[in-house]
């Protein structure tokens, strides 16, 4: 029973993937990869019912292994693939009748996003740490040439920045991995299992702490890299900036928060056997570091998407930083965010792929009146804006105002300060940026009409349940945030 | 077949020569030299991973020291030659350090990998782990890897740079652990591969775009 | 009484052999290389007849030369000298080892250099001073270089003295086969090149202003003094095929003064000497000469090979 529903969650986009290989037809290959991710998040969501009951569920000698956490990230994983793969099928048609697209690489993309989805789901999925770090690795790979989709000078240079750095920084987290299986070989007997998050959970007293301090430091730098955290960041802004816009949104959506999973697993390991000041105090540099470091090229930045992509670089750093206050109300606060923002970023990046097919251009300068343009659209984005940046009655001021709670109560004081400090700045920016662009005049070569309205549906839908999540979170989403709360505390 | 001595001794020569072979990387302006050097490097690592192997009786690496001698030694090396005859890019590496410098840098980094690999050392407790004393070459390695990559402005060299931070984090692995269980190390195998391909891909395409794989020129995406 | 006698004598017995060996070795490595170039080349023994020849001729002196310039081939002669007394040829411990160390050594070898150089600028000829700061700007590398190469060795044993060194591997063979030992090796054969003037460092028959070294800075010698540089030359380079081969390969060198030790010494160290000189005189053929710039790299990449050596012996222990 147990092994049936992890093949079914990662059976299926696997599965998909093959498919879409093989298959010829256009609408036959959206389709397949629109009824993958709907099945699998259905799959996720029955999976997540089994955790809330059972606390824990693996498979096949604990090779697959999900509790509170992994059903949770996957949710959010399968839910943003569904939403974006749904937005492609309407995004790419039009781009292949704008002739920006040759339609005979149109199923290399469905392969790739299909191949995209199995990975991510394979890092949530498995118990072996080594096996995790096949499926980040792997994930690289298969955005890369999604990353470099539209045949560009620029799409080249980032897709090359993209690889490299990124496989720079998974290969230290591959060091560190090795670290960590190196202090568990000396606690455990069995070679095969100390690299199972379990089974280190269990002999966590025993493992030497100065081995995991290091183990810690290369992982987060490596895994960080994946996450976007600062100084690792300097592919972002290039790869979110030339992929295309469903991509985008699934890397800031997804891959953001499959990486920030990962470092959750070593940071729970590290703080059951080094103890609470090491690991918090690193994750509060980095995340201070990461918030500082967007906010002057949120001020000055003269692409949208780029701007965007700092915007998930403040953010991922956000979560750090409440993961690091090392409260249960940070951890709290930490996993609100990654939902809220996943939601946010799926709006505000596929309402500027509408807004891009309609003007051509990702310039803000360039754009401009998009109110007229494609009116739904430029509602969304300006209403998303005030989401991104924390207003009520959207999801992330809830998240925001926790993680500062937290801070207080936990005696970061100065932190904290600059923390909200740091988050009011951005605000400021966004806010001259988006008004720029939804109002005033359109020039003359922007198309009007909506591109898509099913996403305009779609994203609305997205928009409304941030809301919710702001104003009235649903008993059972608390119930099962406390349930994920009790894991992060080892 | 070797026992446990002889194994040691010679994966110490081995190791060494594989620490030299990254030296020269670093002296040497020559790209097919590079590819040439990175071929041994990776014969040299599976002949280590072989000698684990019948030296200590640690079967479950055998795998990986055939990918290693196949796909690492032979194949990429292959694949890099026949990239850089078809783009037809100046043999001569563009440096932003330059030989003297970089080797001397190079020096200090294996101080570095020395003090970085003494505690890790420190903490053992198996007895026999006389393989362990490859470990400070092996963070070396990953070093250098990385420097090579940060000051070598080629396309094909940092592709190099990688695979030689690969290598040595294999040869950390086998240093300290054995290598890892079977299916991870197939795993990160097919992984590396795979990344080489598209680099490889990649560098295709960049040169019939730039007409040169000088990274220095891919400047057009500022802040 | 017999002792200081058996001092002085084994002394003596080193001496002679390097006095005598050097030029054949030289002889050896132009032949080796006149055949590699498809040419029948001069005997063997011609540097003999040359040296022979020099010293009967006529010494023309610049007349703006000092003092200086008429002293140095003695002093280089004679520096090698004391050279051949401490490294260990045919027998170690060598009988006069407590008179210096490695020390000694690079030192000895750069009061040569130092009056060479002097000697170079002392004739007021452009060729001379070219010699003589080129030659200084690469000595200035591979002082370091050589240092390290031997300190790295030297470690092993526990000593600077050359005598103690060679006597502690002839008694523990295993570190022979020791990494640090092998990458020290290899950054003191790159050391050898550029110290005695071979290619792919300088070329030792050139007179092209574009490409002497040492050539240059000896250009105005003629006569007896040109004799003894030129055989100072021919000893130092046999001299560093010694060590080379003593250090790395202490296979055969007598321990003791007796007669059976003593031929097995001598065989050994010919054999040895002239596998290391066919080495060279291959790599001399297969290799072009470096231009100047490029010449630091190659030093630096011997220092770095006796860094690594001594980082390794560290971590590898004994």
């Amino acid at each position: 029973m147990n092994l049936a529903i992890f093949f079914l969650v990662l059976g299926i986009p696997l599965t998909a993937t093959i498919c879409c290989i093989f298959i010829q037809r256009r609408w036959v290959f959206q389709a397949t990869t629109i009824t993958a991710t709907a099945l699998t998040a259905i799959a996720a969501c029955i999976l997540a019912v089994m955790v809330f009951v059972n606390t824990s569920v693996s498979a096949q000698g604990g090779f697959f292994y999900a509790d509170a956490l992994s059903a949770y990230v996957i949710l959010i994983v399968t839910g943003s693939a569904l939403v974006v793969a749904i937005y492609s099928v309407g995004y790419l048609d039009r781009q292949v009748s704008d002739g920006k697209i040759d339609p005979k690489i149109l199923r290399l993309y469905f392969v790739l996003l299909n191949l995209f989805h199995s990975t991510m789901l394979l890092v949530l999925l498995s118990n072996n740490l080594g096996i995790m770090w096949i499926g980040i690795e792997s994930t690289t790979l298969a955005t890369a040439f999604l990353v470099a989709f539209y045949d560009r000078e620029s799409s080249l240079e980032a897709a090359w920045k993209y690889v490299i750095i990124s496989s720079v920084g998974i290969t230290l987290a591959l060091f560190g991995i090795i670290l960590t299986y190196y202090s568990g070989l000396n606690a455990v007997h069995t070679s095969a299992d100390a690299l199972n998050w379990t089974t280190l959970m269990s002999v966590a007293q025993k493992l030497d702490p100065s081995i995991l301090k290091l183990a810690f430091v290369f992982v987060l730098i490596g895994f960080g890299t994946k996450a976007g955290l600062a100084p690792m960041h300097t592919w972002k802004p290039d790869a979110y900036a030339e992929a295309p816009a469903p991509v985008t949104a699934l890397m800031a959506a997804g891959l953001v928060n499959v990486a920030l999973y990962a470092i959750i697993r070593f940071y729970i390991l590290v703080n059951k056997s080094v103890g609470t000041t090491f690991a918090p105090t690193l994750l509060i540099t980095f995340g201070l570091l990461s918030m500082a470091v967007a906010l002057p090229f949120i001020l000055v930045q003269k692409d949208v998407k780029r701007l965007l992509a700092y915007s998930s670089v403040e953010h991922v750093g956000i979560i750090a930083f409440a993961l690091g206050l090392g409260t249960p109300l940070g951890y709290f606060g930490a996993l609100l965010h990654m939902l809220n923002n996943a939601i946010v970023k799926l709006v505000m990046f596929l309402a500027v792929g509408n807004i891009r097919i309609a003007y051509n251009s990702k310039i803000i300068r360039r754009i401009t009146g998009a109110i007229k343009i494609v009116p739904a659209s430029a509602t969304l984005l300006f209403i998303g804006m005030f989401a991104l940046t924390g207003w009520p009655p959207f999801g992330l001021f809830v998240s925001e105002l926790t993680i500062a709670t937290a801070g207080f109560g936990s005696g970061n004081i100065f932190p904290t300060v600059l923390f909200l400090f740091l988050v009011a700045a951005v605000f400021v920016g966004l806010i001259s940026y988006v008004s720029e662009m939804v109002f005033g005049e359109p020039p003359a070569n922007a198309r009007a009409g909506e591109p898509s309205v099913v996403s305009i549906i779609v994203l609305t839908g997205l928009l409304l349940i941030s809301v919710v999540l702001g104003t009235a979170m649903p008993g059972t989403l608390f119930e099962f945030l406390q349930k994920i709360v009790t894991v992060l505390k080892g | 077949m070797v026992d446990a001595n002889t194994a040691s001794h010679l994966i110490d020569i081995f190791a060494a020569t594989i620490l030299v072979t990254a030296f020269l990387i670093v002296s040497s302006r020559s790209l097919l030299f590079y590819v040439r050097l990175f071929a041994l490097q990776s014969l040299l690592l599976g002949m280590v991973a072989l000698l684990v192997v019948v030296g200590y009786g640690e079967s479950h690496i055998l795998i990986a020291a055939v990918l290693t001698i196949l796909i690492k030694a032979i194949a990429i090396p292959v694949a890099l030659n026949r990239i850089i005859k078809k783009i037809e890019v100046q043999k001569e590496i563009a440096l932003s350090i330059n030989i003297p410098l970089s080797l001397l840098i190079c020096g200090a980094l294996m101080i570095v990998a020395s003090s970085v690999a003494e505690p890790i050392l420190a903490a053992q407790h198996q007895t026999t782990q006389t393989v362990s004393r490859v470990l400070p070459s092996s963070i070396a390695m990953m070093l250098i890897g990385l420097f090579i990559m940060m000051t070598r402005k080629k396309g094909v060299t940092q592709i190099i740079g990688l695979l030689t931070m690969e290598n040595g984090l294999f040869l950390s692995g086998l240093a300290i652990t054995y290598g890892m269980p079977l299916i991870v190390e197939v795993g990160i195998f097919f992984d590396i591969m795979v990344a080489a391909m598209i680099l490889g891909v990649f560098v295709f395409r960049i040169n019939q775009t730039f007409e040169t794989i000088n990274i220095d020129e891919l400047r057009s995406l500022r802040h | 009484m017999s002792d200081t006698l058996l001092i002085i004598a084994s002394a003596l017995v080193q001496l002679c052999i390097v006095l005598i060996g050097a030029p054949l070795i030289a002889g050896i490595i132009k032949k080796v290389k006149a055949r590699m170039q498809n040419r029948k080349g001069a005997p063997v023994l011609q540097p003999y007849s040359d040296l022979n020849k020099l010293l009967k001729k006529e010494v023309i002196l610049s007349s703006s030369s000092s003092w200086v310039f008429r002293a140095t081939p003695y002093i280089v002669f004679t520096s090698i000298l004391l050279i051949a007394l401490l490294i260990p040829t045919l027998i170690v411990p060598v009988s006069l080892h407590w008179i210096g160390d490695i020390i000694t050594v690079v030192y000895l070898l750069a009061l040569g250099r130092f009056f060479t150089a002097l000697a170079g600028l002392d004739t007021a000829s452009a060729f001379g001073g070219l010699g003589s700061s080129r030659e200084m700007s690469i000595a200035s590398i591979i002082e370091p270089a050589m240092m390290l190469a031997i300190v790295a060795s030297a470690v092993t044993a526990g000593s600077t003295d050359l005598s103690v060194i060679v006597s502690s591997l002839v008694s523990s063979p295993v570190s022979l086969i020791h990494p640090a030992h092998m990458l020290a090796f290899i950054g003191l054969f790159i050391v050898t090149i550029a110290e005695t003037g071979r290619i792919p460092v300088d070329n030792p028959e050139t007179h092209l202003e574009l490409t002497m070294i040492h050539e240059a800075m000896i250009l105005e010698y003629s006569g007896r003094y040109l004799a003894f540089i030129e055989w100072a030359s021919q000893m130092k380079l046999f001299l560093f095929l010694a060590l080379l081969s003593n250090m790395f390969f202490p296979v055969g060198i007598a321990t003791s003064v007796t007669a059976a030790a003593l031929i097995v010494g001598a065989v050994s160290l010919l054999a040895k000497v002239v596998v290391l000189a066919v080495v060279v005189a291959v790599i001399e053929s297969t290799n072009a000469k470096l231009r100047l710039f490029r010449v630091p790299e190659l030093l630096m990449v011997a220092f770095i090979l006796s860094l690594l050596a001594l980082i390794l012996y560290f971590i590898i222990g004994g």
